[in-house]
């Protein structure tokens, strides 16, 4: 068995010893094989990668199982381990083991403990077959399966039914995506015979045209990101996802899951490169997104909630990348995001951990000198958020916004303009943020204020390995890294002069951003309160995330239901199906009872029956012959 | 003439024999009451051994008189003289299907006849047919036939144990 | 016409007669006694043939049918007994429990 095959097998061993028999084997037997097979995970992972490297960075690849063999095709289950895959394999298993230790304390009090950690590695198995994955099939289980462990975690505590229906709700938006996919995925084979992810962008790349439009697979792959991305349409499923337990929304909400479509989109360079509409789509879906969502989150008074929209609005800012033609600038922005948004997550989830579940910014305050380790993790990663160099924000941030200025594949003042605007309102937010959680004068009430307590080392060490690298990943540049694989697109030469411009304006913007935060917030945020009062139409849109949630219900929710209930039930199951069994049962009957009239008791009549069929039979053989 | 009589006189007796047997069988469906009815049911298996006899399976006819009048007729007689009660069942005759049941034997009767009419069966092969002594009749019934031999033997005694049980069921439900 | 062709019509006439019986008469006993009747129709074709053919077949048939007249007679009777006896009467008419 290869190396890459063990890496993705290692989790999966971990789901099958956790979810048999971890119940029976206590907490710290789980704690131990739920952390350490990934960490072995993530050593192997760092073999690879530096057996990559001495290889001159040829690819690894490695045939795990053929799957199935229809006629001339066949499809294998092979591995892949090039750069791109280097650098999501080592955030996916690195990021992934520290939330798998935090989870240990996070955890401690849960009854369903074992469940708990065979689901996190069952995610971890599907995710890591998505980023190995060589040909677009293997991709596309370990995305289902990804979209599996999320309802699974999502409604971890499924006997509240509204986290259950959050799960479910997950659920669902993937699949609308999925089918998008589906018919990509479809379109490909048809055109090119082939789901080998390298050879179908050979194929585009190369000097022949193939059969499909490149636009028109991009628009169907990218489809499947807006579901797993969360994207405009599809995006409405993350904010309920935070009914899950606050590692979940950190591993699978903020690191990893919702990266997939960033990596498909990356990895299908070579289509999207050849398909100059579904860039220029990718880019406003991204950058409406991202506005969108910052909007949302200014309003937000639940902790998590706040982190949710920021992430939609991050996953907007890879796409608009994206959409550039800079691929190595949005992977750059995934590694840096999954390093500052996990510890801004994990730093939530210890929040309320010390308050003992409240998760109302509105009635925190005053916790940084009481919980000092999170608050000074959660410091540092806001200003990476915030885009304050020199930490890794700054660097991933800085970088999509000269591409959205400069890039000769779609760039342009007005995308810059949004996306500035976008940059400003996440500073503005997330120190908004900060400062109600631990800021200030304590708004909390006295029993929660005496139970305010730090978290245990598992926890409080995960943050401090997060915020370091939140403050230094930055100077990695994975860019460079990448641009053998991903070149980087040409930039405009009108706007070269601005490019130290861009950099100063995104500096100014993360102070604007802070200072504004200060300005409305610090104190008794009365100046906010006036806003909010003066613009109560506008506050209330907001905080009501615009009511898409109801007009989606009412567009397709309310007429699904009537449809299942009136004409598959009523009509189709009831009336047709029922009906049918239960008119041939009552056609059975009534026929029997004729018939047995025949039955007289009449010994008579049965031998003059006999004695008739006798002549009739005579008549027959005789007249035959 | 009356050597041609002579001559002819088996056939004679077997035309008459017949005969007889067609016209008790006849009377049969006529006769009111039981007994006479098992009367002419002898009379009608008599003249069939005779028939029998005068083919020249004397045997058969032998075991006709034995088995069949001797004992089967006399088991029907002990029952009529059991179960004949003096009452108005007793002498009606006919049941509600008598005119179909006449109607239906015409036509039977009408379809055998067409059906033997155009079909004959030939001329008897070997000179007078040929007789059957007893001796030959039960070598071929212990060698060639030993099968049923045997099967009749379990008939007959699964029919005693079907009688007993009969009766017994009879003497149980008598008692309670 | 031979006295074997003759002999046949009587059997078949025989057989027809009997069968008549069992439709038109009432009385449960005369309706087994016509059965009788039936069985020795057959019977006596089946000896013209062994006559007319010259093999003892016929002959071994004629006896089997012996042995099942007579064991089918040493049931049916004490079965028609019992049933008059809780009928209270010998009218076949009347025996319609099976009906339906």
């Amino acid at each position: 068995m290869g190396l890459l095959t063990l890496i993705v097998l290692l989790p999966l061993l971990g789901f099958l010893v956790n979810g048999l028999a971890g119940n029976r084997l206590g907490k710290r037997f789980v704690s131990v094989v739920g952390c350490g097979l990934p960490a072995i995970a993530f050593a192997v992972t760092v073999k690879c990668f530096l057996d990559l490297q001495a290889g001159g960075w040829a690819p690894l690849a490695e045939t795990a199982y053929a799957w199935a063999v229809v006629g001339q095709s066949s499809f294998e289950i092979a591995f892949w381990f090039d750069r791109l895959t280097a650098v999501m394999a080592l955030v996916v298993t690195g990021v992934g083991t520290l939330i798998h230790i935090y989870s240990i304390g996070y955890m401690h009090e849960d009854k369903s403990y074992a469940r708990y950690f065979a689901y996190l590695n069952l995610f971890l198995f599907f995710m890591l077959l998505l980023v190995l994955g060589k040909s677009l099939l293997v991709l596309f289980v370990g995305w289902e399966g990804v979209g599996l462990a999320s309802y699974l975690l999502i409604g971890f505590w499924f006997g509240d039914m509204e986290k259950a229906a959050a799960g479910k709700k997950a659920f669902v938006f993937n699949r609308i995506g999925d089918a998008g996919f589906l018919l990509g995925m479809f379109a490909i084979y048809s055109a090119l015979g082939t789901f080998d992810m390298p050879a179908i962008n050979a194929a585009f790349m190369g000097a022949s045209t193939p059969a499909v439009s490149a636009s028109l697979v991009g628009i169907l792959l990218f489809i499947g990101a807006t579901g797993k991305s969360a994207q405009i349409p599809l995006y409405v499923w993350l904010p309920d996802a935070m009914a899950g337990p606050t590692p979940v929304s950190a591993l699978i909400h903020a690191a990893t899951m919702v990266t997939a479509g960033v990596y498909l989109v990356a990895r299908m360079s070579g289509i999207y490169l050849h398909a100059p509409e579904a860039s220029t789509i990718i880019a406003a879906v991204g950058a409406l997104t991202a506005l969108m969502a910052a909007t949302i989150a200014i309003a937000q008074d639940d902790i998590k909630k706040v982190l949710a929209y920021s992430t939609v609005s991050q996953l907007g800012f890879m796409f608009v990348a994206l959409g550039v033609g800079a691929y190595g600038v949005a992977i750059f922005h995934v590694y840096t995001h999954a390093f500052f948004k996990a510890c801004l997550f994990l730093g939530a989830g210890s929040v309320i951990h010390a308050m003992s579940g409240e998760q109302d910014i509105k009635k925190m305050g005053g916790l940084g000198r009481k919980i000092p380790i999170t608050f000074v993790t959660f410091a540092v990663a806001t200003a990476a958020i915030s885009g304050i160099p020199p930490l890794a924000g700054f660097f991933s941030k800085d970088e999509i916004l000269w591409y959205a200025l400069a890039s000769g594949r779609g760039g342009s003042v007005l995308l810059f303009a949004v996306m500035a605007f976008t940059a400003l309102l996440t500073a503005f937010y997330m120190f908004r943020l900060f400062w109600l959680t631990f800021m200030g004068a304590p708004r909390m009430a006295k029993e929660v204020e005496h139970h305010v307590h730090e978290s245990p080392a598992s926890m409080t060490g995960v943050l401090v390995v997060l915020a370091v690298l939140s403050a230094v990943g930055g100077f990695l540049s994975i860019p460079h890294f990448l641009e053998p694989m991903l070149p980087l697109p040409e930039t405009m030469a009108a706007m070269q002069p601005y490019h130290y411009w861009v950099m100063g304006g995104s500096i100014a913007i993360a102070a604007t951003g802070l200072a504004g935060a200060i300005w409305f917030f610090a104190g008794d945020a009365s100046r906010a309160g006036a806003i909010r009062a003066g613009f109560a139409g506008v506050y209330r849109v907001l905080s009501n995330k615009y009511y898409i949630d109801e007009l989606y219900d009412r567009l397709f929710g309310r007429p699904l239901v009537w449809i299942s209930d009136a004409v598959f039930l009523r009509l189709g199951d009831r009336m047709i199906i029922d009906g049918t069994l239960n008119g041939l049962a009552s056609v059975a009957q009534r026929a029997a009872g004729r018939l047995s009239r025949v039955q007289t008791g009449s010994l008579h009549k049965y031998a003059f029956l006999v004695l008739v069929g006798m002549v009739a039979s005579f008549v027959w053989m005789w007249t035959h012959g | 003439m009356i050597r041609d009589f002579l001559a002819n006189l088996d056939t004679l007796l077997i035309y008459a024999f017949a005969a007889l047997a067609l016209a008790s069988a006849a009377a049969m469906l006529v006769l009111r009451t039981p007994m006479r009815v098992a009367l002419a049911l002898i009379t009608c298996m008599v003249s069939l051994g005779g028939v029998y006899g005068l083919l020249g399976v004397h045997f058969v006819a032998a075991f006709q008189v034995l088995i069949y009048v001797g004992a089967v007729m006399v088991f029907m007689v002990y029952a009529i003289m059991l179960l004949d009660p003096r009452d108005e069942a007793a002498t009606a005759r006919y049941s509600s299907l008598l005119w179909p049941g006449v109607f239906g034997f015409a036509l039977l009767a009408e379809a055998l006849a067409a059906g033997y009419w155009n079909d004959l069966p030939g001329a008897p092969r070997g000179a007078t047919g040929g007789s059957f002594d007893i001796a030959s009749f039960s070598s071929a019934f212990l060698s060639e036939y030993w099968l049923h031999f045997e099967l009749t033997s379990v008939l007959l005694l699964v029919a005693v144990v079907a009688a007993i049980a009969v009766i017994r069921e009879n003497r149980r439900s008598d008692r309670g | 016409m031979d006295k074997v062709q003759v002999l046949q019509f009587v059997a078949a006439a025989l057989f027809a007669l009997g069968l008549t019986g069992v439709v038109i008469r009432r009385n449960v006993l005369v309706m087994l006694m016509c059965m009788e009747l039936m069985l020795n129709g057959v019977n006596l074709s089946l000896v013209t043939f062994a006559h007319a053919m010259g093999s003892a077949v016929g002959a071994v048939l004629v006896f089997l049918i012996f042995v099942v007249a007579t064991a089918e007679i040493a049931v049916a009777i004490p079965i028609v007994l019992l049933l008059v006896r809780r009928k209270r009467t010998l009218d076949v008419g009347s025996f319609s429990d099976l009906k339906g």
